[in-house]
């Protein structure tokens, strides 16, 4: 074997050497924990309430989140007019958990919590989330703030924007003082 | 002479590169033809479950195993990581399932990423995530005088589902057999008639290789670097003919 040709198989076992040794890695982000959110929220940690979800309940987030809701109730912290929610949605694969503030309904904040998909995490930035406030729900269950979507990650942003959407609409239903404990 | 010494070192490299990619560029062309052809080829049809890759994928192996329940239902994860009762499909949890527990009217099913508490007739309530406040460490639950018991590595911990907290206790339980146990032979005969066991199709494998993804970023990298090893192949490969032309011409 010659000085060139060793050369090359030395390159090559190089390349695939370098793929098989590479670690696996992950992309998962966990930007904050629920308590930590709420306690940022409110300055203090308020009893967790309940929202259960009724059939009347169910069939209007059906509407907001275009499938079925899971589960038979949601849990909410509340000080005053004020509201937090902590709801996961599936972006593309993975769900993604979003903290939404709603006060006097109206959306005072949206933050990431969790993002687990590889791509599209362009959600979590300020930037992107500062478009939610003040935004409010439509009779239709949308929002009545245009949204600017993010290239490559329109199924989050998708998500968030149901998301918005069903904070302010489980908001109302337990600051008009019906189907709440 | 400067012609013939350019000629050569592109020579050189092109064949480098061509001997380095060998491998890859037959891989990467014949995966592409496979799944060009993957509807005529039945790819999608084609179910794995080797435990190996369902592990390396992050989905609980074909489900064999589960938790039988004081009731006599049975709570066990099938059909890439749906919990499921008996024969109800109910929620998607990150496997294992690493323990389960009936108290009263509600089922508690403890899975990698969530405690999924359930109704007895398996309607989802709700999940309590690590994100919630569910300890990072808990391997196991167990029921003792009507509450639930979490346990931790080194805590136990006592758990109100009303209010969804974790309160530390020093109770010393009785001992408790938590492993799961072989499925009955009827719910295994269910869930092979029904195609829920867990398995990735041979389109999505061969897919994931060929893009790299198979090996996570890492893999992703890789494909990148020969896509663009191949653009300088093509280059060498241009220059090489320009050249040889170059060459002819300069020696009439």
């Amino acid at each position: 074997m010659n000085k060139k040709t060793l050369k090359s198989l030395l390159l090559m076992g190089s390349v695939l050497l370098t793929s098989l040794t590479s670690p696996l890695v992950i992309a998962k982000g966990v930007f904050q924990s629920g308590p930590d959110f709420i306690a940022e929220v409110f300055q203090q940690q308020p009893n967790a309430k309940v929202l259960w979800l009724t059939d009347d309940i169910r069939e209007n987030a059906k509407v907001i989140l275009d499938r079925p809701v899971m589960g038979l109730r949601v849990r909410y912290h509340q000080f005053d007019l004020t509201t937090a929610w902590i709801i996961e949605e599936i972006g593309k694969e993975m769900p993604i958990t979003i903290g939404v503030v709603v006060t006097d309904n109206q959306i005072a904040r949206v933050k990431i919590l969790a993002y687990r998909e590889s791509r599209g995490g362009e959600v979590r930035y300020p930037a992107y989330t500062k478009q939610y406030l003040g935004a409010a729900l439509t009779d239709n269950h949308r929002l009545d703030q245009s949204i600017d979507g993010i290239t490559g990650a329109t199924l989050s942003v998708w998500a968030v924007n149901k998301v918005a959407a069903l904070a302010l609409y489980y908001h109302a239903q337990v600051t008009q003082g019906r189907d709440s404990t | 002479m400067k012609i013939e010494k350019s000629i050569i070192l592109n020579l050189r490299w092109h064949r480098r590169i061509g001997l380095s990619l060998f491998l890859m560029v037959i891989f990467l062309a014949l995966s592409g033809f496979a799944l060009n052809h993957s509807v005529g080829l039945k790819l999608g049809n084609s179910k794995l479950s080797s435990d190996w890759l369902l592990s390396w994928y992050g989905l609980a192996p074909t489900a064999n195993v589960g938790f039988e329940l004081n009731s006599g239902n049975w709570l066990y994860q099938a059909d890439d990581s749906k919990l499921f009762l008996d024969d109800q499909a109910i929620v998607q949890c990150m496997p294992p399932l690493l323990s389960a527990a009936e108290l009263g009217q509600q089922i508690f099913a403890l899975c990698d990423d969530a405690l999924v508490m359930l109704t007895s007739q398996g309607q989802l309530i709700e999940k309590f995530t690590h994100l919630q406040g569910l300890p990072e460490d808990i391997s196991s639950i167990t029921v003792h005088s009507s509450m639930l018991y979490l346990h931790g590595i080194s805590n136990v911990f006592a758990f109100d589902a009303d209010r969804l907290t974790v309160t530390p206790t020093s109770i010393i339980l009785p001992p408790s057999n938590t492993a799961p146990r072989p499925l009955p032979e009827a719910l295994k005969e269910y869930l092979k008639a029904q195609g829920l066991s867990s398995s990735i199709s041979l389109e999505t494998l061969i897919l994931d290789l060929h893009s790299g993804r198979f090996f996570g970023d890492a893999g992703v990298l890789f494909v990148d670097i020969v896509g663009v090893l191949l653009c300088i192949l093509a280059i060498t490969g241009l220059w090489a003919w320009v050249n040889h032309q170059r060459y002819r011409k300069d020696r009439g």
